[in-house]
Formats: structure tokens, sequence, C-alpha cells
């Protein structure tokens, strides 16, 4: 079949459908719903991801929890506790450390597979504890060792004005090792961990929110985390990342009392200047743990094995989104096999006098065919359009992200369920054989 | 000796409905001449039309031969026998068989667009020039039941004689029209005939019409009878 006839068979089936147009709506309209969700579920997984992926990269790895409950906290933005635990946003390479993450239970459990063992790990592993610190300080190759403490969703207070924010006990080293500079003010000092002072600097956000947008005045004013009273020393730069932006920052020492009873840490990051000496630190690390814990209990880790671990995990649960969104494709394709069916029969006339006027078998299987692939396509480019204008109204306030990849395989996805479901009638309309058709009233 | 365009020999048709046998067209030998007039006669039922039919290759023989220009068909494919119908045979029909999705115009032309190569000669023009002879000119962008059934009939003749058939099949050509118009159709039949030497088979129960044919076949049940009741 030469291009010129290919033309002239899709201009006839754009033809036949302007005379049925709400038929050919209507029987588009299946292959465009599914279009639509799959394009849709796949820009939104695929958003998530990458979202995911920069919030890693820029915030270093142990931060990488998948936590039970509350991913889109409304106040913390979205992905806000994915970060939950306690990291800063770090950018390793402009400081030069490279960073190993100590985090409790063995979440790379290899027999569990990707992801098998996060949540299981966390909410089952070893307690740490500040001897494990100081322990961990001992390890010549770890330039620093910052401990972290986390507590979520604690209400802070100053004079009538409430916020939720995020208790995150540390160390001095903290703001060195996740790079984040102090706006205004100070970060706590040596003398107030040794001293359990009760000084904190604050994430710039939970500032600007409790001192009426003016973060600056929040210097030396008292605030109230639940029941303690602390002095605010310092404010945070602006991060965009929301765990810092709403973050406590308080001695971990002093966190050890009504904030933080048990006295343990939730994870451990800990950088080396020299990255060859990422491998020895992981090593050192390990030893210096399994003397008190199992195997099982903790893990050591780093950003990039924890970030391959979320890709892996997101992968798998977009191929399953996708399952998901081609049932509708799929659907779509029987609506489309059937209207064809029902058009086959009602045209069986047409086919007669066309079979009597010289059309082979191949010319009615092209015709019915190419109407299938145009109805389909066409629904397929509508779904297509219609799930780019959502993911620009969406991305509004959810990562989405619609790549290229993603439009043609739904525009030949959808396609290619056009011609398969749309070969069968296109068939049987092939076969009917010329005397009866044409007979056909 | 001539040889004929079409010959039948000894074809019978079958058809099965449910688990009743029908012999629609029995033990027929038959032979067409080039440039002949043929009718076939036969009341309703009695398989005249299955025999157009298999005359104009839409139906396929149960038993015996038939001939199109001293070639078996049998043995045709699909492709070649679509492409015979084509270009060598044109159908009109008691109903017309327009479609109604196409102007006039657009009816004409249409076995154009089945043929395998590019036509010799203008189509287009060929299809002004037969809507303007059958006075249909102004009626070329209208669709088929726009226009009366005289008209209907003239587009549908205009289309079997646009690829310049060898022969004309007329399957009751008249039955749908009135006692005025069924004439001149006859009668532009028969011009054309004589204009460009085609074949013309003309199937109908009607003595008067069979009549103006050079050759009459009759049939019943069937099978070819000596004389029409």
């Amino acid at each position: 079949m030469n291009q010129n006839k290919f033309i002239q068979l899709i201009t006839n089936a754009l033809t036949d459908f302007k005379k049925s147009k709400v038929r050919t709506i209507l029987t588009s309209l299946g292959i465009m719903i599914g279009v639509l969700s799959v394009v849709l579920l796949i820009a939104l997984g695929l958003g998530l991801k990458n979202y995911l992926s920069d919030q890693f990269e820029s915030l270093g790895a142990n931060i990488v929890i998948i936590l039970p409950g509350n991913v889109f906290n409304k106040e913390a933005g979205p992905g806000g506790n994915f970060g939950r635990g306690f990291a800063g946003g770090a950018q390793f390479e402009s400081l030069g450390a490279n960073i190993v993450i100590i985090l409790p239970g063995n979440v790379f459990n290899k027999e569990a597979g990707p992801g098998g063992n996060f949540g299981r790990g966390f909410a089952g592993g070893a307690h740490f504890d500040e001897k494990d610190y100081l322990a961990l300080k001992k390890i010549p190759e770890a330039d620093y060792v910052v401990p972290g403490f986390t507590k979520s969703g604690v209400t802070i207070e100053y004079r009538k004005a409430k916020r939720l924010g995020t208790i995150m006990g540390t160390n001095t080293q903290a703001p060195k090792l996740f790079n984040f500079k102090i706006e205004s003010g100070k970060f706590f000092t040596e003398s107030d961990i040794d001293r359990r002072s009760k000084k904190v600097a604050l994430g710039w956000d939970l500032a600007n929110n409790l001192f009426a947008d003016r973060p600056e005045t929040a210097l030396n004013k008292t605030i109230k985390a639940g029941d303690e009273r602390l002095q605010v020393i310092g404010v945070i730069e602006k991060r965009g990342d929301p765990e810092i932006d709403q973050g406590v920052f308080i001695p971990y020492t002093t966190t050890f009392g009504s904030l933080n009873p048990d006295k343990t840490f939730f994870n451990f990051a800990l950088g080396t200047i020299d990255k060859e000496n990422v491998e020895a630190l992981k090593t050192a690390a390990k030893a210096t743990l399994l003397k008190r814990y199992d195997d099982e209990d903790f893990t050591v880790t780093e950003q990039t094995e924890i970030l391959s671990t979320v890709n892996q995990v997101f992968t798998i649960v977009n191929a399953i989104l996708v399952a998901i969104g081609s049932i509708s494709l799929i659907v779509g394709g029987i609506g489309i096999m059937n209207i064809m069916y029902a058009a086959v029969t009602e045209r069986t006339k047409e086919v007669g006098i066309r079979r009597a006027i010289g059309a082979t078998q191949k010319d009615i299987l092209w015709q019915f065919l190419t109407e299938a692939l145009v109805l389909s396509f066409l629904g397929g480019l509508v779904g297509l359009l219609l799930a780019g204008a959502i993911v620009l109204i969406v991305r509004n306030f959810f990562p989405a992200e619609i790549n290229l990849v993603a439009v043609l395989i739904a525009l030949s996805v959808s396609s290619g369920i056009g011609i398969f479901f749309g070969v069968f009638p296109a068939n049987r309309a092939a076969k009917l054989p010329p005397i009866e058709a044409i007979r056909y009233e | 000796m001539r040889q004929p365009i079409i010959e039948l020999s000894k074809v019978s048709k079958t058809y099965y409905l449910g688990e009743t046998k029908v012999k629609a067209v029995d033990n027929v030998s038959l032979k067409i001449m080039p440039n002949e007039y043929l009718s076939i006669l036969g009341s309703s039922g009695s398989g005249k039309s299955t025999l157009m039919y298999l005359i104009g290759l839409l139906e396929s023989a149960t038993f015996g031969k038939i001939y199109l220009n001293g070639q078996d068909i049998s043995r045709m494919s699909d492709d070649k026998l679509s492409s015979l119908r084509n270009q060598t045979i044109g159908f009109v029909f008691q109903s017309f068989n327009l479609l109604n999705k196409l102007t006039v115009l657009e009816n004409v032309m249409l076995p154009a667009a089945y043929l395998k190569s590019k036509a010799n000669f203008d189509v287009k023009a060929k299809t002004m020039d037969l809507l303007n002879r059958f006075g249909l000119k102004d009626r070329q962008n209208f669709y088929p039941n726009k226009i009366s059934g005289g008209q209907q009939q003239r587009v549908a003749i205009a289309r079997a004689l646009i690829l310049n058939p060898k022969i004309i099949l007329a399957d009751e050509p008249t039955g749908n029209l009135d006692s005025r118009t069924g004439p001149e159709i006859l009668k532009l039949i028969e011009d054309l005939r004589r204009e460009f030497k085609t074949t013309i088979v003309m199937v109908t129960h009607e003595k008067d019409i069979a009549k103006r044919a050079q050759k009459r076949v009759y049939i019943k049940d069937g099978r070819v009878v000596k004389k029409y009741l």
C-alpha cells in the first residue's frame, strides 16, 4: 500500500467520523481515558521519584526514611516526612566531605529485595545512645560524627503563636557537615553541649511563622517546645527543605530530659573529608557497632546506596501504576472493538457494494483497520493533551513530570491497541461473502 | 470462431439454509458473446440473480466451470477476481446500491479508488462527462438520498461505466423505478451498449423487458428451460 492510498484511507475514515460525531467521540472516550490515566500516573510517579531523588541529593542520605503515616504532611509540603531523621540540607559535594550514615535495623537486607526492610528496620532496630556516639568518634577516618535525635510534630510556641516544628538534637558539627549557614545569630557551641544549655537555632520558616514574618527578631526570644523553655540564639538560612526549615536545632544533651527521656539517637551521620576513606569509614563504623549490636539491628550506608534503592522502589511502584492504568487502556480497546463490530454489521451493505465494484479483501481490511487506528490515535492524542493540561495544573502543588518517553509510549500503545482490537472486526468485514453483504438490508 | 466473453459450463450452485440444501443454480451451461445483449428471465426465487452473481464473479460455483475471456475463474485469487470486477464488469442493481455518505461525484469515481495502478485517463473528467451526459451535472455534490430514483439509477450506471467495463450486469434495473423512468433507463443502457460495444446481461422477471434483448434465457428452479412459463 502506498503513501497516497494510506492518506486517502485516513481521509475517508475522518470523513466517516464527521458523519457520526457522537459515536466517534464515545468510542474514542475509552482510549482517551486510558491514555489520560496512564500518562497521569507516569507523570505523578516520575515526578515523585525525581522529587525524592532531588531531596536526597540535597539533603543527604540518612534522611531516607519511608516512615509510616503522613507522607504528604500539609505543613511540611510534599514529601516532607520522607526526610524524617536528621541531616540538614547537606550538599556534600560543595563541602567536600563524604558522609556515611548509620541507621537502626538492616535496611538493605538483600533477601528481602529492594526496600524490603524499610520501616521494619527502623521499627525493630537498635536504639543508639551516647555510648555509640563516643565510640564512633574514636574512628580515625571519621572527621565528622553527627548524632541525630529527631522528634517531629512538636508544638512550638512563642506567646500566642503556635507552629508544628521538628526537634533536632545534634552537635556542633551539623552545620558544617550538612552545609547550612546561620543567617542571623549563631549556632550552639561545644560548651552549650557540655552545659546542656537550652539554646537553639530555628529553621527559617519556623522563625518566620512564629515571629510574624520577621525571623531576625527571633534572636534571644524564649520559645516553648513541649515543657521546655528554649532560648533562640540563631536562625538558619532558608533551605527550601521543609524538614530543616521547620527545625529546632538543639544540643543533643539538652534533649536528654523531657524531650528524649530514653537518651537515644535515631541515627548518626559520619563524614570524611577524603573520599578515599569512605569504605574504611564504613568498615570501621560497622565494626564499632557490631561490638554492641547484631548485624540485623543497624545499617551503615551511603547516600548513593539509599538513592538507588529508592529509585528501585519507585521503578516498581511506577510499573504497578502503569499496569493499573493499562487496564483502562485495554477496556478502551475493547470498547473500540465492540463499536467496530457493530459498525461492520451496520455497514455490511457498504462492504458488499465496495466488493462488487472491485475492492479486495485487503482493501476492506485496511479501511476498517484505518478507522480503528485513527479512532484510537485521536483518542490517545486527546487523552495526552488533557493529561498535559492536568499536569500543568497539578504541578503547582504536587511534583509531576511528563517526559517524551511517556508521550511516545502512550501514543504508540493507543494506536497499537487500535490495531490489535481493530483487526478482528476488520477481518470479519473483509471476509464477508460479497454476495451476502450486498443482499444485506 | 469468436471466443465467448463469458462461458458457463455445467455450473451448479448449492446453498444450505440451515439443514436444507437449496440448489439455486442447477447444471447451467451458457455462452455469452462480446457485445451481446442477453436477458435472463425468471420468477422470484428461480435462481436468476444467483446466476447473474456467478457471471459477475461475486459468487463461486459449487460445481462446473466459469470462463471469462477463456480463463477459468475458479483458480483465481480474491485479488484477481476483485480486479476483474473492478475493470471488466459494471454492476447495475435494482436498489441502486450507492453509498449515501458519498456525493454523486464521489460515488461515480469510487471504482477508480480500487484500481491497482493509476488510470490511464482522467477519471474526474470522465466522471464529469458522464454526469453531464446523464443530466446530473447540477447534482454532482448531492448525496444519493437527496435525488430521485431515476437519477440514482443513472448515477449507478455512470459508476458502472467509469472504468470502461466489457460487461454490464443489470439486476432488475427498473424494479424500483416508475413506469416512465424505467424505460428511460433501459434505453440508456441499450444506447451505451451500441456506443461502447459492451456486453449486457440483464436479469428481469418481466417478459416485456426481457424481450428487448437479442437473446433470452429462461430460468426455472435453477435450470435453463426452453420456454418461460
